[in-house]
């Protein structure tokens, strides 16, 4: 993609981290505070989103993930969760000059959420599986001893 | 200190306009106002009916949680209130734990709970006021002085699902009571709330079950006790094919000098049964003279999670098992509440052991003055004592393919302010330890989030949420060490911390201290070892890169 959004990021990334972490901290009931572990978590996964943002990499992937990780285990209904992403897009059109090509930041936001989407659902698919294997590590032996 | 802190004249303002724990929706409003919810993965199934007249407790019945009538006894109020005024007579401590909270709110972001969810309930001064609050409301002289004050409430019914969703949303790890001025500990509110909850019939399956198995058998799982030895006699099998030596443990042995005695998970779960190979395989090293009760057959006691006097039954079984066999002293295996039980309540609960001996150590002489009173010894204390004394043959590099860290148990940790054994051992029996973050570890340690009777499946999102804090500090030394091993001396942790492991943190497996202790030792007649404990190839460190701390 155009080097604008990254150059957007370069040149605000400071106050664009610190909007969205807000906006992130306001998903939990009577908002999170931003020092604690979560709150620190939210951030570092943001910041590596935002790092990461024009290539799309490693880096921005694992940011994903880790953020996905994070709103997968809350109570949040994935929309409200997924709707995280597009208060980034909100963000980065409020820091861009009004030239900036909007459809190319679009894009790259809708490609996040598709991924942070994927990782979402893999995240809440572990927590049953968690289940299943825990109840079977509790019968570790008995299944051992029924040669299963 | 985190670099996400709310900066000082934020703070100042917030503390001049009105400084509340509600920052979003109910920020103008009263904390008894924000809404909750039972909704799947945040609480534990209730107990079956059977299980509770197995027990004799009181109201069984078939519930959910999620309905809207729980069923409740009539004269449910006056049951509840009576309870707590009699345990309020009866317990000094929660007397004074209800009075002397000031509201400093220091406590507020030491609880895992309300880091990994961000529920200002779940804040140890909220929790407590959950009852507080209807305690000044029906408390006739406090209601009097505070009146107009304090917020007070009656025991309704949305009230008292509240206390069932918040008391058993705390572990008892007592992390808040580290930082309480006034020295409440929150933990023996949650205890109380949760014995007086058992009167009119609200508990958990997942206590309530293990409780019952232990009634009857002696241990949580329920083995009988021939299937007890037959566990044990397959893992002895596992041992002799890894190592070539044949160990060989004793049951029900009179006349023996020591009772082991350890959580049954060591001798059914995985990872558990790797923690019990290590301890069978120092106990042949050293030429142990000991038995293991098949009756007596369960260190843990969740009795501990339901009321005081299950706990004294549960736990009484020791000192009747060392009584029958005549051994000299008791050594407990690794696990928390176990021994907080055993530390803190024990010896004026069931003893005093008059027919039991100061323990002293068969191999090395030297006495455990610690332990004079209740007659046992925790087995770390008793390997570090080995080990200090050149006892051991060990091979460290054994443990070459594991990058460590420790994770210390709430309860052995806070309980009984053992902090330096399980180190001192990891650090010869391996060459890769790192220490989680300081202010995550000894006694502003973070609970697995599962402590206490709530690893219930069904409560695993609940669990994943209070277990963040601990997990984030793990994934801090995997970062920057590349920690793959998280090390621990309770059996709860070594059933929870897997699954809060492999969500947060994929790639980290769970050990008991024991276990690489197993994997190090130098047995004689051995055969090349090649495998740890869990069939796992040994490899050099050499291997892998950066070990530096």
């Amino acid at each position: 993609m155009s080097k604008t959004w990254e150059r957007v990021i370069q040149e605000n990334r400071k106050d664009i981290l610190q909007r969205w972490h807000e906006r992130g901290l306001g998903l939990f009931a009577e908002k999170m505070s931003a020092g604690t572990p979560l709150g620190e978590a939210l951030a570092d996964g943001m910041g590596m989103i935002l790092d990461g943002f024009g290539d799309g990499g490693e880096t921005c992937r694992e940011g994903v993930n880790r953020l996905a990780r994070i709103l997968a285990v809350h109570p949040f209904r994935p929309s409200r969760s997924m709707s995280l992403f597009r208060e980034l897009q909100t963000i980065l059109f409020e820091s861009a000059s009004p030239g900036a090509d909007r459809e190319l930041c679009r894009e790259r936001i809708e490609q996040i959420t598709f991924d942070a989407f994927d990782s979402f659902m893999e995240h809440r698919e572990l927590i049953y599986k968690l289940k299943v294997e825990e109840s079977r590590s509790q019968m570790h032996m008995l299944l051992r001893r029924a040669g299963t | 200190m985190s670099k996400y802190l709310p900066k000082q004249a934020d703070l100042i303002k917030e503390f001049e306009e009105k400084p509340s724990p509600l920052k979003g929706d109910y920020a103008d409003r009263e904390w008894w106002e924000m809404p909750y919810e039972f909704r799947e993965g945040n609480f534990c199934f209730p107990a079956k009916p059977e299980v509770i007249e197995e027990l004799g407790f009181p109201n069984p019945r078939k519930w959910a949680v999620t309905d809207d009538d729980w069923k409740l006894p009539d004269g449910w109020q006056k049951t509840l209130m009576d309870g707590m005024r009699e345990r309020i007579k009866k317990y000094r401590s929660l007397k004074l734990y209800l009075d002397s909270c000031v509201r400093c709110g220091a406590c507020a972001d030491k609880c895992h709970f309300f880091l990994g969810t961000g529920d200002p309930k779940n804040m140890p001064v909220l929790r407590a006021e959950l009852v507080r609050s209807v305690y000044r409301g029906d408390f006739p002289m406090v209601e009097k002085i505070l009146k107009g004050f304090a917020g007070s409430r009656k025991l309704t019914t949305e009230v008292l699902k509240e206390w069932f969703m918040y008391f058993y949303q705390c572990t008892e790890c007592r992390r808040c009571s580290v930082f309480c001025p006034m020295g409440i500990d929150t933990a023996e509110i949650t205890i109380m709330v949760r014995e007086i909850l058992q009167l009119i019939g609200l508990n958990n399956n997942w206590i309530l079950a293990p409780v019952a198995n232990c009634n009857r058998t002696g241990n949580h799982l329920g083995i009988e006790p021939h299937t007890f030895v037959q566990n044990i006699e397959s893992l002895v099998d596992d041992i002799e094919e890894l190592t070539g030596v044949t160990v060989n443990p004793t049951f029900n042995r009179k006349g023996a000098e020591i009772l082991f005695i350890t959580p049954s998970g060591d001798v059914f779960g995985d990872p558990g049964v790797y923690t019990m190979m290590g301890y069978l395989l120092l106990f042949e090293h050293i030429g142990l003279d000991y038995t293991i009760s098949t009756y007596a057959s369960e260190g843990g006691n969740f009795g501990f999670f339901t009321s005081n006097d299950m706990m004294k039954k549960l736990n009484a079984k020791m000192y009747h098992e060392a009584e029958r066999l005549g051994v000299k002293w008791i050594l407990g295996g690794e696990c928390g509440h176990m021994w907080r039980v055993v530390h803190q309540y024990m010896s004026t609960m069931n003893g005093p052991a008059d027919f039991l001996q100061e323990p002293v150590s068969p191999v090395t002489g030297t006495k455990f003055a610690n332990a004079k009173v209740t007659k046992m010894v925790h087995i770390a204390e008793f390997t570090a004592d080995l080990i200090h004394h050149n006892k051991l043959k060990l091979d460290p590099k054994r443990n070459d393919h594991l990058r460590t860290t420790f994770h210390d148990s709430c309860n052995v940790a806070r309980g009984m302010g053992m902090f330096e054994e399980p180190r001192y051992i990891l650090n010869k029996v391996c060459n890769s330890f790192h220490e989680m973050p300081e202010n995550t570890i000894r006694e502003q340690t973070f609970c697995c989030g599962s402590g206490s009777g709530i690893n219930a499946e069904e409560n695993m999102a609940m669990r994943m949420k209070g277990g963040f804090p601990r997990a984030n500090a793990v994934r801090h030394v995997r970062e920057k060490h590349k920690v793959d091993s998280l090390v621990t001396i309770c059996a709860i942790d070594r059933a929870s911390l897997p699954p809060l492991m492999r969500y947060w943190n994929p790639g980290v497996s769970v050990y008991g201290l024991h276990e690489l202790v197993g994997n190090a030792l130098v047995m004689e007649g051995e055969k090349k070892r090649t495998e740890d404990l869990r069939e796992n190839p040994m490899t050099g460190i050499e291997e892998k890169e950066g070990d530096v701390d």
